[in-house]
């Protein structure tokens, strides 16, 4: 995986298992997008009360909010779905599809980590023997795309 | 560069009616949004996300962006009630842990 910028456009070139990982990770976090019962952690994340100190207007506030802002991250999860190359390549991004991108990784990041209850005291590396190990690993793999994304993009 | 706060209401385009002015005036600046630390949003994102919602400068983003990573929060914005419900839904959009409430509680 490399991101560079240039004349204003995004490029990131994946090899094939990455094209191949980044699209079964978008088909997965779409599927759970629509299932997701409201008192799973990963929807309580995504999807947060805008007033934890009022279930009265938190509730009032989700009734009017979610559906569109789920709607919202399935349609630029299936954009992004539909630009990856079907094997080693490169996506070529304009602005706006590199702020899209942005808060699609964003997304996937949330999900897995939420799973995974990473927390900041978390110590770097992976112990292999871990049975989280290869959620881990593309974890940090996702953070380490998402992180040169976001320097491309801020140029 | 913009503001910590919202523009006033009064500033935001036409004078308002007599009977309303009071009412608004008092309503200044009376609802916040909050954004929360969590272990998973990037510094560098979290950055980029104010700027490109709040217009922030760079100096600032990163400014909130280490009150929130530090101190574990930082009030983002501050406005009319239904402005802050925007901003924390435009917030939610990008993942970020946001919320809102009255300044005095």
């Amino acid at each position: 995986m490399r991101v560079t910028r240039r004349r204003g456009h995004v490029r990131i070139n994946l090899e094939v298992v990455e094209a191949g990982l980044l699209a079964t990770l978008f088909d997965d976090l779409g599927g759970a997008l629509e299932v997701l019962p409201e008192d799973d952690p990963v929807r309580q994340r995504l999807f947060p009360s805008a007033y934890p100190e009022d279930e009265d207007a938190a509730t009032e506030f989700r009734d009017l909010t979610e559906d569109s802002l789920r709607d919202a991250r399935v349609e630029r999860l299936e954009r992004c779905r539909a630009e990856l190359p079907s094997s080693e390549g490169n996506v070529e991004l304009d602005d706006e599809a590199a702020q899209r991108w942005l808060t699609v990784l964003n997304d996937l990041r949330l999900a897995i980590g939420t799973r995974l209850n990473v927390s900041e005291d978390d110590e770097p590396g992976i112990d292999p023997a871990d049975p989280d190990a290869q959620s881990r690993a593309i974890y940090h793999w996702l953070t380490a795309l998402q992180d040169s994304l976001v320097h491309a993009v801020a140029g | 560069m913009a503001g910590t706060l919202s523009p006033p209401l009064e500033t935001q385009g036409e004078t308002l009616p007599e009977e309303q002015s009071d009412v608004l005036g008092a309503a200044d600046h009376p609802w916040i949004t909050i954004v929360w630390n969590d272990p998973i949003n990037l510094m560098s994102y979290v950055t980029h996300v104010f700027m490109v919602v709040f217009g922030y400068s760079k100096p600032k983003a990163e400014k909130l962006m280490l009150d929130v990573h530090q101190r574990g929060k930082a009030v983002v914005s501050s406005g009319s009630r239904e402005r802050m419900e925007l901003d924390v839904n435009t917030l939610h959009g990008y993942g970020l842990w946001a919320t809102l409430q009255h300044q005095d509680g």
